[in-house]
């Protein structure tokens, strides 16, 4: 019931207000929509805290892409004929579910969606109500993606953010915004029609597969993958395809040029759920779409593809934004590598790897997040972005300097702070991956880290240190304000969170890792390619030998690690898949 | 009452103090009491001190007690305590006998030699630790029986070990859970506190000097409008120094190596309205984060290699690391070595990366001297030897030690010649001098096994007196500038002796045991480099490499007492001078600046005579756990009057030029030549990374962002235009004329009519 709330409060106070109160003032606007916001933030916590209550799932041997709450509704019955001429329904459900990690980005949306609001209070004054009532449709669409477990509900929920999006780009966004919506929409929707390409003959692979019913639900299409695995070729192909749309969505460069144009052209609070939501749902669909699906894709073409994709957006990103002259898109470049650090720390393809990624997708929301409130809010003081105008502000502006600060320490990854957690279990995930470029990709990924330092406090000395140098303004009659007590209401929390997950990650961890652990269960029972082939060899000769540790002496979990550095492929057999090689 | 006080409680008590100051700043002198928010920091420091005397002298010995306990009856357990408690014993005369043992010996691996040597030394000098056995103890079950093991007794896990290392039995550590950090899969980080015999000290170094700076900055800093800010980032440095000594494993050191260098950029930065200061503290950030970098993929290697990262698991248990690297490419523990030594050689400035040591004195002295000459930047140092368990298993890596060491002290000590800025002739100072240490930790390559001990020793040792006359020198330099009105230029004035007496001789003993004047800190510490040095010479095979490294351990130490004299004559000789910034009546530093440079003089001449040749020092740190254990080492006589000479002809030519009465400081003008400009410039360093690695990097971003702009978004928008082109051919067949259309129904029927006609001819 709170899920149901969860997602569809924001968009009944949406649509009562664009057709009961289309013509509120700005001031009734937004505290509706204030209001509306928190009430979905609360019933998302309450949703987050019914999560935690139930009983603990360590121990537990779970399938991935399985929700611990669910609530399913039949949709839409389809009959298909198959090759017998027996009829077989297709049943499209309304399975709406959360688990580990759809629960913190719920969260995580909601969160951001009522700073959105806060940070749009004044800035938003031309049609009001209508742009908090987008705000809200889009936060619905957001919520849907990451509840819905069927999937082409999960298509729809995905599809449907575009829309809202796109309108608040077009309409309330800067001086090339049309161009910049159009672009933004038709790039990403070119990209999820390959996706939906890749869905459907997927789900039509798995129906030829089991011969059985069709499966549309997650949990029963990833379990009918996982008993028959499709053919490796058949997942390269597939991989390629559904990887399309949230490549782009991602954005993994070279897919990424829609991003700084949409970012720089977008009002605050579009910026701020784009940079801080909508970009997971790229990565949110690898982990929860494809790695289960697919896993010997993943290992195939993921990760040769996408980790070098994820190392280049990492350096080339950086080094974009160390060129930028304006604030925003020196921002959204610096999206573009740290989305590069989550996607690396994904295609790790382990435990630690893949925590990782989440964790950096939670913590790049919090702190670019965060990040856009604070580039709309020194924006809506002098009306330009550009780095050259601006210079030493801490002067001007203490507290907004002391925000700027923190943050951007904690987006460039300063221990103690939330970025670092998720950078670092990334990246020695991908250092210990079971790939043989594991290792390179790690060290070419942790030169972001160096780079990121760079750009980012080029950009706190330039315009934040140093002297004043304010740009120029008609009326000299009243100086600009520091911070104010609604901007720091704003930027609280999410400062806050990234000082309390960079301390305390455990929590967080422990959320999300049962989930991470089931999908790295499937993963390994593919294991790389290379491996594939010894693999089988070691099976022939009845098992290699697991007992080589003894002659260490040592404990065996050391004797793991070592061995892993002797050899990087595993020296452990994994239990092999019966799909292979049949 | 006090009871909880004894016990490990203490541990934590060390880092906690700054840590409540630091918070109780922010929250409460932000706002009341703005001018009063050194005294939290002070309090705190005060206390901290106290635990970190306490854990040193106690807690920590307690440990060694029971570590020795653990092993049996042997009579050295006895002597062992003997030497805790400071005995004096009778080194001295083993000096010739103990440096001939590496000498004897033909090769590393040789088998024989050092089990003579050793047993010889444990019958005469009444040995020197609870474990001095020749072969790594096996397995921790016949540990007790360690000492009996004989040497050519093969060990029971192969081969491949450098022969003959020994270390400290049994737990001589203190270790405190905090916290879970991280536990993912087989990531497995806790917060844990962790004090051995290395960290002890290293607190009591942090510590003493930190309070010290404290009770100065309170006097030094007053009037400042950031007041509360300042002292708020000191307090966090201290608490990031202290968990950095503290901690339990690798991550967690990585985590406050750091925020120290956070704790840098804050303080460099202080001033953030001058834009030298903003620059200098992005320079400082950046550049460290190029050592992190080298710094994070050893810990990265350690992981995948060790399968820990914990210290207490990899240093504890000796027999550990040579287990696991057992049978593995030996070019990994290398590769391990040398990317966290880069690690190092950002944190301590070494070249290349030292570059952004001088430009950091940008910030206000006292920190200055607090992290950027007495505690921060000796981070790379205490890190190498706290991984000399790993280092020891590596020449290269240590013979790399010692090159970039050998390199960097020379060439700072150039640059610190000709610099007229009081503060970066002492940057450059540290600079050289953290090279020595690192010369010293080097010099090991010529024979692990044997100088490890004494390479740490002296290196760690150096870094404790350097702190003490280094922080001084800085103070004092701080000082000058107080009542200098911030004119820190050394040209612009001179003989502030008369005006300033308590910084003249604060700083004059701080310069004295700088340069090394016999019987002072530095002389006993750098007299120890320099005969580890010495040693590494004498072992065959090595006689060029350490040779060399000696000749120029010896040119930077003449340059060293030059320098130091140069900026003591140029600021306390010659006419007095003021510049118009300092007023009309330049004064005297007030108390609570002069007597924490007494105290800190008082220290900077004594300390190393204390603990150097009576051995306090060494024989506590050689209880550090996993540091190999070699024979005793005792004083070399010929190094001492060498160098004892060499500091006395550089204060004396300084003297000669700079001092004698008749020639008037200010008209010493310096001669032009293109080596003069040559040091003045720092070799153009700055220069030559700006042509080699900030410009090309500028570039190359350009680049990118241009490529971005024009090719990789207009290739899309190049496929977003396909559709309409393709439009557009087909379009003209749409054209709306009836005609046309009529045209082409015809031409379809024609082709149809002639297919149905083919079909039906049968062709």
């Amino acid at each position: 019931m709170l899920m149901l709330v969860t997602i569809f409060l924001p968009l009944v106070a949406a649509g009562l207000m664009l057709f009961l109160d289309i013509r509120a003032t700005p001031t009734r606007a937004r505290w509706t929509a204030l209001i509306a916001t928190l009430a979905t933030f609360f019933a998302s916590l309450g949703l987050a805290g019914e999560f935690l209550r139930l009983p603990s799932a360590e121990g537990v041997a779970r399938a991935p892409v399985q929700p611990r709450m669910e609530l399913r509704h039949d949709w839409l019955t389809l009959e298909r004929t198959d090759a017998e001429g027996n009829s077989q329904p297709m049943r499209l459900e309304f399975y709406l579910g959360v688990d580990g990690i759809s629960i913190t980005m719920i969260v995580l949306t909601t969160l951001l969606c009522v700073c959105g609001v806060l940070v749009s209070w004044t800035s938003i004054t031309e049609r009001a109500a209508e742009f908090f009532a987008i705000l809200m449709v889009l936060e619905t669409g957001l919520i849907g993606v990451f509840c819905a477990f069927d999937l082409v509900l999960f298509y729809v929920f995905f599809e449907f953010t575009l829309i809202p999006l796109f309108f608040l780009v077009g309409i309330w966004g800067g001086p090339l915004r049309r161009y910049a919506a159009g672009k933004f929409f038709v790039y990403t929707l070119a990209g999820s029609l390959i996706t939906l390409l890749g869905l459907v003959s997927l789900v039509w692979q798995a129906t030829l597969q089991t011969g059985l019913e069709t499966p549309f639900s997650l949990p029963a299409l990833s379990e009918a993958l996982r008993s028959n695995p499709l053919p490796d070729s058949v997942q390269t192909a597939l991989f390629l395809a559904i990887a399309a749309g949230f490549m782009v969505k991602v954005p993994l460069v070279p897919f990424h040029t829609w991003l700084p144009l949409a970012h720089v052209e977008a009002p605050t609070a579009g910026s701020v759920l784009l940079a801080g939501v909508l970009l997971k749902l790229g990565s949110y669909g690898f982990l929860r779409l494809l790695m289960p699906m697919l896993p010997s894709g993943c290992w195939d073409v993921g990760v040769p593809l996408i980790a070098v994709m994820s190392v280049v957006g990492i350096i080339y990103g950086s080094l974009c934004a160390l060129a930028q002259d304006d604030i925003k898109k020196l921002v959204a470049y610096s999206s573009v590598a740290h989305l590069g650090f989550c996607m690396l720390g994904l295609f790790a393809l382990n435990v630690e790897g893949i925590s990782g990624g989440v964790l950096q997708m939670i913590n790049h929301g919090l702190s670019t997040g965060a990040l856009f409130c604070l580039v709309g809010m020194f924006y809506e003081r002098y009306h330009t972005r550009s780095l050259s105008q601006l210079g030493g502000l801490a002067t001007r502006l203490p507290r907004l300097a002391t925000a700027m600060v923190l943050i951007t320490f904690a987006s460039i990854g300063l221990p103690g702070l939330n970025g670092f957690v998720g950078e670092i279990l990334a990246l020695m995930g991908m250092f210990d991956a079971q790939h043989e470029f594991g290792r390179v990709y790690a060290a070419l990924g942790a030169t972001g880290v160096v780079l990121g330092a760079w750009y980012m406090l080029a950009m706190l000395q330039t315009a934040f240190f140093g002297e004043l140098k304010e740009p120029h303004h008609d009326d000299h009659a009243e100086p600009v304000q520091d911070l104010g007590f609604r901007e720091i209401v704003t930027l609280a929390p999410l400062a806050t969170l990234c000082v309390v997950i960079g301390l305390f990650p455990q929590p967080l961890l422990d959320i999300i890792n049962p989930d991470v652990k089931a999908l790295v269960t499937v993963l390994n029972n593919v294991s790389h390619p290379s491996t594939r082939a010894t693999q089988a060899a070691a099976e022939d000769q009845s098992q290699f030998p697991a007992t080589s540790s003894a002659s260490f002496g040592i404990p065996a979990d050391e004797s793991v690690a070592v061995l892993h550095l002797v050899n990087p492929s595993p020296a452990q057999p994994r239990p092999a898949n019966p799909g292979i090689g049949e | 009452m006090f009871d909880w006080l004894t016990k490990e409680s203490v541990l934590w008590i060390v880092p906690a103090a700054p840590l409540v100051a630091c918070l109780w700043i922010v929250v409460v002198n932000q706002f009341v009491g703005r001018q009063r928010a050194h005294r939290p920091l002070v309090v705190a420091m005060f206390i901290s001190w106290l635990a970190a005397i306490c854990l040193a002298t106690t807690i920590v010995p307690e440990k060694f007690a029971k570590g020795d306990h653990g092993h049996g009856e042997e009579s050295h357990g006895a002597a062992d305590h003997d030497h805790a408690a400071g005995h004096e014993h009778a080194d001295h005369e083993h000096a010739d006998h103990e440096h001939a043992a590496p000498a004897e010996e033909k090769t590393p691996a040789d088998e024989t030699t050092p089990e003579e040597t050793t047993d010889e030394d444990e019958e005469e000098s009444g040995a020197e630790n609870a474990a001095v056995a020749d072969s790594a103890p096996p397995p921790m079950a016949a540990g007790a029986a360690g000492d009996a093991v004989p040497v050519h007794e093969e060990s029971s896990y192969g081969g491949e070990l450098p022969r003959g290392v020994t270390y400290p039995v049994g737990n001589h550590a203190v270790v405190k859970f905090v916290y879970q950090w991280m536990k993912v899969g087989k990531v497995d980080v806790a917060v844990t506190l962790r004090a051995d015999a290395m960290s002890a000290l290293m607190l009591v170094m942090v510590t003493s000097v930190s309070l010290l700076v404290a009770i100065f900055a309170g006097g030094y800093m007053h009037g400042d409008p950031g007041y509360p800010r300042f002292f708020a980032a000191m307090a966090l440095f201290v608490f990031s120094m202290c968990m950095l000594v503290l901690a339990g494993n690798f991550l967690l050191m990585f985590v406050f190596w750091e925020a120290v260098g956070l704790c840098s950029y804050l303080l460099i930065g202080y001033w953030y309205k001058k834009p030298s200061a903003a620059a200098a503290a992005k320079k400082a950030f950046v550049v460290n984060r190029i050592g992190d970098f080298g710094f994070i993929l050893g810990v990265f290697m350690v992981w995948v290699t060790f399968g820990t990262l914990d210290f207490e698991t990899l240093f504890g248990n000796p027999a550990f690391i040579p287990q696991v690297l057992n049978g593995i490419d030996p070019a990994i523990i290398t590769t391990i070595c040398i990317l966290l030594f880069i690690g190092a050689i950002g944190k301590s400035a070494q070249f290349p990366l030292h570059v952004w040591l001088p430009d950091a004195m940008e910030g206000p002295t006292p920190v200055s001297a607090l992290i950027h000459a007495a505690t921060m930047v000796t981070a790379g140092v205490y890190l190498v030897a706290r991984c000399a368990p790993l280092f020891v298993l590596s020449q290269t890596a240590l013979g790399f030690v010692a090159i970039i060491g050998a390199i960097t002290a020379l060439l700072a000590a150039f640059t610190a010649l000709t610099q007229y800025d009081l503060k970066r002739v002492l940057a450059y100072s540290t600079v050289s001098q953290l090279g020595f240490m690192f010369m010293s930790l080097g010099a090991a390559a010529a024979d692990p096994v044997h100088l490890m001990q004494p390479a740490v020793t002296f290196a760690m040792f150096h870094m404790f007196t350097h702190a003490f006359f280094k922080a001084v020198l800085f103070l004092s330099a701080g000082s000058v500038m107080h009542s200098m009105g911030d004119v820190i230029d050394m040209r612009r004035f001179s003989g502030l002796k008369k005006v300033m007496p308590v910084t003249h001789w604060t700083f004059l003993a701080g310069a004295a045991a700088l340069a090394g004047l016999p019987l002072l800190s530095g002389f006993w510490s750098k007299d120890e480099i320099l005969a580890v040095i010495w040693d590494a010479d004498r072992v065959p095979g090595y006689g060029l490499f350490f040779g060399a490294i000696l000749a120029v351990a010896l040119l930077a130490s003449l340059m060293t007492a030059f320098y130091t004299f140069r900026a003591y004559f140029l600021t306390f000789h010659g006419p007095e001078r003021f510049p118009e910034e300092a007023g009309h009546h330049p004064h005297e530093a007030p108390p609570a600046m002069a007597w924490p440079l007494r105290i800190l003089g008082v220290a900077a001449l004594l300390v190393g005579a204390i603990a150097g040749p009576t051995h306090l020092y060494a024989h506590y740190l050689h209880h550090t756990p996993g540091l190999p254990v070699s024979e005793p080492h005792g004083l070399n006589y010929v190094m001492m009057a060498v160098s004892s000479i060499i500091a006395i002809a550089g204060v004396g030519f300084a003297w000669m030029v700079y001092g004698k009465a008749d020639r008037k400081a200010y008209n010493v003008q310096e001669r032009y030549s293109p080596a003069y400009e040559l040091s003045l410039q720092g070799l153009h360093l700055d220069a030559v990374y700006q042509a080699l690695v900030v410009r090309p990097m500028q570039a190359l971003s350009e680049l990118s962002e241009t490529l971005d702009r024009l090719f990789v978004d207009k290739l899309v928008d190049a496929v977003g235009y396909l559709p309409g082109i393709f439009g557009s051919l087909v379009r003209p067949i749409q054209n709306g004329f009836l005609q046309s259309y009529a045209l082409v129904m015809l031409l379809g029927l024609v082709i149809f009519v002639f297919g149905v006609l083919r079909a039906i001819a049968g062709m």
